[in-house]
């Protein structure tokens, strides 16, 4: 079965390929670049031939990722929190929140790069701006989920307010909490990223603007197929951690 | 020890709304005496629950006290006082096991040593083979054992339940009673038991207290002198039957009439 399922997205991933190739030799090779161009590209990519400082780049933008997402994750929580626990704040500001989110997050980015100029610091900003949206809703989502009866079993069983929290708030929220968390990441990586493409003088974004600016199409697809290794992997590495915390804590 | 178990002394309570204070108890006050078993009755909304919650420690009186062996209540205290809510409140994703250990854990009891405990109490109760099931895979009965067990097992000497039947069917509702009261002879724990049902309170009490409607304030205490099993129809019970429904009737008409 599992066979089959993985001969049947392998001849889909084929197909593509080839149709790929038809088609780009079609038209104009260098606009569409056919996968025959890519993969040497891609070989001389890693080789670190055509972009020697691949590494340096890659290890900014994971570094710049790493940044934002622990300051989204943080203050999400806090806020989260807070708004959460706290009723009447809750109800005051909260919805400040949902109509913030409402606008495109890349509105902001000009100003932000004016705040915090063409480094690092601005895509930090951007990627914890996209990031820590999902963990504050999630968190807020969370605490609704919270039974009131399961909160007073454990305090009448002598329960203080971290047991309280360990052994019934947390394990309630988890699954939201732990999708919010995800989604957060997910969009932190975006932040860094395009805060990259937009205006940047280092990193994988920064690479790819380059390679796309100087026409260098096939350097170009390569740098975005790195991309998206990095991103599935990070993506993978956070559904591990999830499966860790699930079995840990519910 | 000598003096009673529990002492409920002149307690009030009110509760803050949006737009006013709506006052709960009023200078309640009672006793209860060791390894007595307990009813508080009253109409829907006389603070019954109020009342458990305040001698569990988890809601505190704004007047009176509440004291245990001569001790003031100030917070819950789960080596003295054990609590069943009407919802049975169980972590869902814990195991039945894990739930009747929950107690002993927070108590900081190991897992093995906790588990056993737990473990041996599920036998007596029906529950050896659903030790390792999970809340959604039990009935409404049985959750309830569970969260009973979870009472039991940390082995207190005070068992507070609030309305624990309330939410079953009438059947199964009277087997728990039998099932509990064979508990509490062999136990011996002192239980104050909330419900509204006459039935339930004179099958199971040594002594019945009527509450007031809303603010609460005890209206009466009856002692109810028979022996266990006790039988609905037999003429003692239906005479101390017909005298709590006068009681109750009257302030459940105040209820309604509001």
């Amino acid at each position: 079965m599992i066979g089959r399922v993985l001969a049947a997205r392998a001849a889909l991933g084929l197909g593509v390929v080839l149709a790929w190739e038809v088609a780009a030799r079609a038209r104009d090779p260098l606009l569409y670049i056919p996968p025959s161009r890519v993969l040497p590209a891609l070989a001389r990519l890693l080789l670190l031939r055509s972009f020697p400082l691949l590494p340096e780049h890659v290890w900014l933008t994971l570094r710049e990722i790493l940044v934002a997402y622990a300051l989204a994750v943080g203050v999400g929580l806090a806020v989260g929190a807070v708004l959460g626990l706290r009723p009447t704040l809750g109800r005051v500001y909260a919805p400040l929140l949902g109509a913030l989110y409402a606008v495109p997050s890349v509105v902001w980015y000009p100003s932000l790069m004016l705040l915090f100029g063409l480094g690092a610091a601005s895509k930090i900003a951007f990627g914890f701006l996209l990031g820590v949206y999902p963990v504050v809703l999630a968190v807020l989502a969370g605490v609704r989920q919270v039974s009131r009866e399961l909160v007073t079993v454990a305090r009448a069983f002598g329960a203080g307010p971290g047991r309280v929290f360990r052994t019934v708030m947390l394990p309630s929220m988890l699954s939201t909490l732990t999708g919010g968390l995800r989604a957060g990441l997910a969009l932190t990586v975006v932040g860094v990223i395009v805060g990259e493409v937009l205006g940047s003088t280092a990193g994988l974004g920064y690479l790819i603007t380059y390679a796309y600016g100087l026409l260098r199409t096939a350097d170009y697809v390569a740098l975005v197929l790195v991309t998206l290794a990095i991103v599935l992997a990070i993506d993978a590495a956070a559904g591990l951690a999830e499966r860790r915390a699930r079995r840990r804590w519910a | 020890m000598a003096g009673p178990h529990i002492v409920v002394d002149g307690v009030s309570k009110r509760f803050e709304t949006s737009a006013d204070a709506v006052p709960a108890l009023s200078e309640v006050s009672l006793a209860v005496g060791r390894r007595e078993f307990c009813t508080v009755i009253g109409p829907s909304g006389c603070g019954k629950s109020t009342l458990l919650a305040m001698i569990g420690g988890l809601v505190l009186p704004d007047a009176g006290q509440v004291r245990i062996d001569g001790q003031p209540v100030e917070g819950p205290d789960p080596r003295r006082v054990a609590m069943v809510f009407q919802d049975p409140a169980l972590l869902p994703w814990r195991t039945a096991l894990d739930n009747v250990a929950f107690g002993l854990e927070l108590r900081g009891m190991s897992r093995p040593e906790r588990r056993r405990i737990a473990g041996d109490l599920l036998g007596p109760l029906g529950l050896r083979e659903f030790a390792e099931r999970y809340p959604r895979e039990l009935s409404g009965g049985m959750r309830q054992r569970v969260a009973i067990a979870r009472a039991l097992a940390i082995d207190s000497e005070i068992v507070l339940m609030d309305e624990p039947f309330g939410a079953l069917d009438e059947q199964t509702r009277l087997l728990m009673g039998e099932w509990l009261l064979s508990i509490w002879t062999r136990a011996r724990k002192t239980v104050v038991f909330v419900t509204h049902s006459l039935q339930e309170a004179l099958l199971l009490s040594t002594r019945v207290v009527a509450l007031t409607a809303r603010p609460g304030r005890v209206k009466s205490v009856l002692e109810v002198p028979l022996p266990y099993p006790r039988d609905l129809e037999s003429p003692g019970l239906a005479s101390l039957r017909a005298t709590l429904w006068g009681e109750i009737r009257e302030e459940s008409l105040k209820t309604m009439g509001r």
